[in-house]
């Protein structure tokens, strides 16, 4: 005979394994559903995607790689101080930047702008049955809806990856100009001879693998949304944070992958 | 510029009313609780297994950058743990929170103001800066902070296991904590206490003006948590100068 607790718990650790179980199985039939509807992409909405997801982020990619590149030139010039290895801040901001933070900070701000956003519109559109409409009179919402994101963001991560490293990194030479008064010459000595395109290589592989999670892990979310007005606020908020529980993961495989595979 | 002063101004004029409403009407001891749960709480499995993740990869990349010019990673092993405790714990778990709780904040509010329930409230006498703001900013205060330490003790012990098992060198010598001293602990502290205060602010900004229907809701949403990602950034950075500026 059970006890009332370990009943519980078992229950507990049953539906939580039911839960992950459902959240695969709608993430790979989104991705499948999606890959099937690439075929018959709807072009307009791939146009509006790519103006929404990359043309709108510009300011905040930017503003997001400035401070990136500030606040990791800021942080190393304690070390820099401290072990007198003034020369080569260029090679570790920059890897640091390329590898780390600007992949991760790109990430996580868009998966607040673009994952929120999608989740919310496409829960709008399941909460009204808008969804359901769309399937009566023999239309694919994930060719219509899913598909046009999907590859949207993906085009959209790739476009603002290159750029905002390259922001986050001018920004670096800059505030070093400025914090220690290395010549920018010197900073970019020694990016350009200790990193390699495979560097850049890995960063931009990272932010794609982030934009692909975002996009599919939102319009996921919003698909599955049940109920009145409270549930598209909701898929909105999961949409967030499943996105940067996604990242995360991805970004300690990817890292521990990458590295061995690029180097 | 209109945006620009108003992503600034606007949380402080928030912050302002809020504090003459909380200290005016009071602020219900039963509404704080239940938003240090939900912004704590719910937030404690999020910001663990992120900070956990985000460890593991420190590691990895430092080995990376030893690898590349001295040879022996344990010799970083310090200057990354300072750096861990002053910039990393306390910046990415306070962008997780963020994440989590702005979203669910901007959410709630905005549903909230769109279905007319703010107007309900004051309509019974209720003050929606001191009921539903004063709550969650001081559940902000207490909860980032805490969740800041958690975090950062999660990276600590996954970059420790990760550097044993998968570097095969002294996890514990590794992240020594030679190099941390109180300056350090000072400034992890005020980004903590400065993005608590943020978060709640910047997501009743963007949810208590969210206006017409379910759409708004989506859209209060992503701004909120834009606005508070982006101001823990900013606050990571103003703190890191200022005392950058003070050492110097």
């Amino acid at each position: 005979m059970a006890s009332p607790v370990s009943t519980a718990a078992l229950a507990w650790l049953g539906r939580s394994a039911m839960r992950a179980v459902g959240g695969v199985g709608a993430l790979a039939l989104v991705a499948g559903r999606t890959a099937w509807g690439l075929r018959r992409l709807e072009r307009r909405e791939l146009a509006r995607g790519l103006v929404q997801f990359g043309y709108e982020s510009l300011p905040l990619a930017t503003a997001t790689a400035a401070l990136a590149g500030v606040i990791v030139v800021v942080q190393a010039v304690l070390y820099i101080q401290r072990f007198g290895a003034r020369a080569f801040l260029g090679w570790a901001a920059g890897y640091g930047v390329l590898w780390e933070f600007g992949p991760l900070l790109l990430g996580l701000i868009m998966s607040a702008r673009i994952g929120a956003r999608n989740a919310a519109e496409l829960a709008t559109l399941k909460v009204g049955g808008q969804i359901e409409g769309l399937r009566g009179i023999g239309l694919d919402p994930f060719a219509l809806l899913v598909a046009p994101r999907v590859v949207a963001m993906e085009v959209s991560m790739l476009a603002l990856s290159t750029f905002t490293f390259l922001v986050a990194i001018l920004c670096e030479a800059v505030a070093a100009k400025l914090t220690l008064d290395l010549p920018v010459r010197v900073f970019f000595g020694t990016f350009a001879d200790l990193l390699s395109p495979s560097d850049i290589l890995g960063g931009v592989l990272k932010t794609g693998a982030f934009g692909l999670a975002i996009s599919l892990v939102s319009t996921a979310v919003g698909l599955r949304a049940k109920g009145g007005a409270r549930a598209v606020g909701e898929a909105a908020a999961s949409a967030v944070v499943l996105g940067c529980a996604a990242i995360f993961l991805l970004d300690f495989l990817l890292t521990t992958v990458l590295s061995r595979w690029l180097s | 510029m209109r945006r620009v002063l108003s992503f600034f101004g606007a949380p402080g004029v928030m912050l302002a009313r809020t504090v003459r409403a909380g200290t005016r009407e009071g602020v219900p001891l039963r509404e704080v609780l239940a938003q240090v749960h939900e912004l704590g709480g719910r937030s404690v499995w999020l910001v663990t297994s992120g900070m956990a993740f985000f460890g593991a990869v420190l590691v990895m990349i430092a080995n990376a950058q030893a690898k590349k010019l001295i040879g022996n990673v344990a010799v970083l092993g310090p200057a990354y743990f300072e750096m861990l405790v002053r910039e990393l714990g306390p910046a990415v778990s306070a962008l997780l929170t963020a994440a989590r709780a702005g979203a669910s904040h901007s959410a709630e509010l905005a549903t909230m103001s769109v279905n007319e329930q703010v107007e309900a409230l004051e309509m019974s006498a209720g003050d929606p800066y001191a009921d539903l703001v004063a709550p969650r900013v001081v559940a902000g205060v207490v909860g980032v902070p805490l969740l800041g330490v958690l975090g950062t003790l999660a990276a600590t012990a996954s970059a420790v296991l990760v550097a044993s098992l998968a570097l095969g060198i002294d996890g514990r010598a590794f992240m020594d904590a030679r190099y941390v001293d109180g300056w350090d602990l000072l400034v992890g502290g005020l980004k903590v206490l400065g993005c608590g205060l943020y978060i709640p602010l910047a997501a009743a900004v963007a949810g208590l003006k969210a206006r017409g229907g379910a759409e708004a809701v989506g859209h209060a949403t992503t701004e909120g948590v834009v606005a508070a990602s982006l101001g823990c950034l900013l606050i990571d950075l103003t703190v890191s100068l200022a005392f950058q500026f003070v050492r110097l």
